[in-house]
């Protein structure tokens, strides 16, 4: 597995790109991985969907569902896919620092 | 190769992208003869193996030389398809549901040397290239997944089976002596993507070991409660364990309750379970999906077990030859093999096809099992 560094810190991903670690997520993970995401700046409806993922994680152990997702930040999925242009589980769950979906995807 | 850009630019990634326009619309690629008698045929004959003529109500026929395709292609052989269309159907062609090319004239005699032409094409090393047949009642061609080549989860290859099945069951592709047709389907694992559950004969890749748990990583790569509810039959609970001193989330796997489908390792990249000698292929017959005669039906579990064999899987060829042979010899016409087994009865299924029966294909699978038991008197000794 390869190992990134940006500004100081140290982050294990995948070859898809996702943190390997949960609790290595930070902040400067966000700033790093969102260019590759095709988002040029963070915003606070892109950190209110970050917060959700990771509370709803820490709490539950799994990625909610993406009816789950909208319905608890008013975001429809269509604006989800604005602000982040891979979708939730590429996109959102990869910048939370979840781990990667799984299933037939 | 150097990096030859498309014109994306990923610097601004949303620039001129172009989504949702879906598939382009079929009647852009309809031969001419297909457009104008679109929704006004009368009739169809199959003329000989492989070839098929239908008549329009106006009179304009069409000959279809149908073709078996390994599924799995180059481009190589793509390109080839195209100059076979471009010299005979005015580059019109297409995919049948199972995968083999059709090819469409409009006289017989084009049919006709069109077909020795395919037949004429071969592999460097001696396969037919595009070998005609798979009309009528014999063995079309085999609906099939992944395998090795591509997925993660697979407990037996796809293409190096279907390559060995096919070849010891040519001769019925390009005949049709069959009581009816025979479909064979094969699936890697029990996902069963495509039609082994409904097929005359199916092949299906099978563990026979329960996941090996990665409990260092499985909290990180996994979301727990996934991989527990990923099991149809209760076998995995989360728990707790001591490792290097450190207390981790992880899964306990009750063993004797596991069934080796590796649904966990689909949810969850930390518990792999497939295994050289334990993995292998069941074999599967008796469904279909038409309405003839009698309603569709699920294929059974007929052989357990047959272990993986590469390259040429020999038990399993042979197995699957001599169900289709029995079936053959015994069946009435019109009879699928589901409705030929149904009819002579399971116990003499068995016998004849000389298959061991074992207490692995007893249903065993919740309250719907019970339905799968004989609940009569009637039997063959």
């Amino acid at each position: 597995m390869a190992f990134l560094e940006y500004k100081g810190k140290k982050f294990e991903v995948d070859e898809d790109g996702f943190l390997l670690k949960f609790e290595e997520w930070s902040p400067e993970w966000v700033e790093y991985i969102k260019e590759s995401e095709g988002i040029p700046t963070i915003t606070e409806n892109h950190q209110k969907v970050i917060d959700f993922l990771q509370d709803y994680y820490k709490k539950n152990g799994i990625a909610p569902m993406v009816r789950i997702l909208s319905k608890i930040t008013g975001y429809k999925l269509k604006e989800i896919y604005e602000l982040f242009p891979s979708g939730p589980g590429k996109g959102a769950c990869k910048m939370a620092g979840l781990p990667k979906p799984t299933g037939c995807v | 190769m150097a990096f030859i850009s498309s014109g994306y630019n990923p610097e601004k990634p949303m620039q001129d992208r172009i989504t949702d326009i879906g598939p382009q619309h079929f009647t852009k690629f309809l031969p001419p003869i297909i457009a104008k008698n679109k929704g006004a045929w009368d009739y169809h004959e199959i003329i000989e193996p492989g070839m098929l003529m239908h008549v329009g109500l106006s009179g304009d026929k069409v000959f279809t030389v149908r073709c078996g395709g390994a599924r799995l292609m180059s481009i190589t052989n793509i390109r080839e398809i195209c100059d076979i269309a471009d010299k005979y159907c005015g580059g019109h062609l297409r995919f049948t549901t199972r995968n083999n090319i059709e090819f469409m004239v409009s006289t017989l005699e084009e049919a006709k040397a069109l077909k020795a032409d395919l037949n004429g094409r071969k592999h460097t090393a001696g396969s037919h290239k595009f070998p005609v047949g798979g009309t009528g009642a014999g063995v079309t061609n085999i609906v099939h997944t992944q395998g090795w080549v591509h997925c993660h989860t697979p407990a037996t290859d796809a293409s190096g089976t279907v390559k060995a099945t096919m070849d010891v069951v040519f001769e019925e592709f390009t005949n049709m002596r069959l009581p009816a047709p025979v479909r064979i389907s094969m699936a890697c694992c029990l996902n069963m993507c495509g039609a082994v559950h409904c097929s005359d004969i199916a092949i299906l890749g099978i563990h026979r070991k329960p996941p090996i748990i990665d409990n260092e990583n499985l909290d990180n790569v996994c979301e727990v409660p996934l991989a527990v509810a990923a099991c149809p039959t209760g076998a995995i609970r989360p728990t707790k364990i001591e490792l290097g001193g450190k207390q981790v989330n992880t899964v306990a796997v009750k063993q004797e309750r596991c069934m080796f489908c590796g649904n966990c390792y689909t949810m969850c990249p930390a518990m792999p379970l497939s295994d050289k000698d334990g993995d292998g292929i069941a074999l599967m017959v008796g469904g279909k999906i038409s309405n003839r005669i009698t309603k569709p039906a699920f294929s059974k579990v007929v052989v357990p077990f047959i272990p993986n064999e590469p390259p040429r899987w020999p038990t399993l060829t042979k197995t699957i030859k001599k169900i289709l042979d029995t079936y053959a010899k015994d069946a009435h016409k019109y009879e699928r093999l589901g409705d030929w087994a149904n009819r002579i009865g399971w116990e003499r299924f068995f016998e004849k096809c000389e298959l061991e029966f074992s207490h692995h294909l007893i249903d065993d699978f919740r309250d719907p099992a019970y339905y799968t038991w004989r609940q009569t008197t009637q039997f063959k000794f």
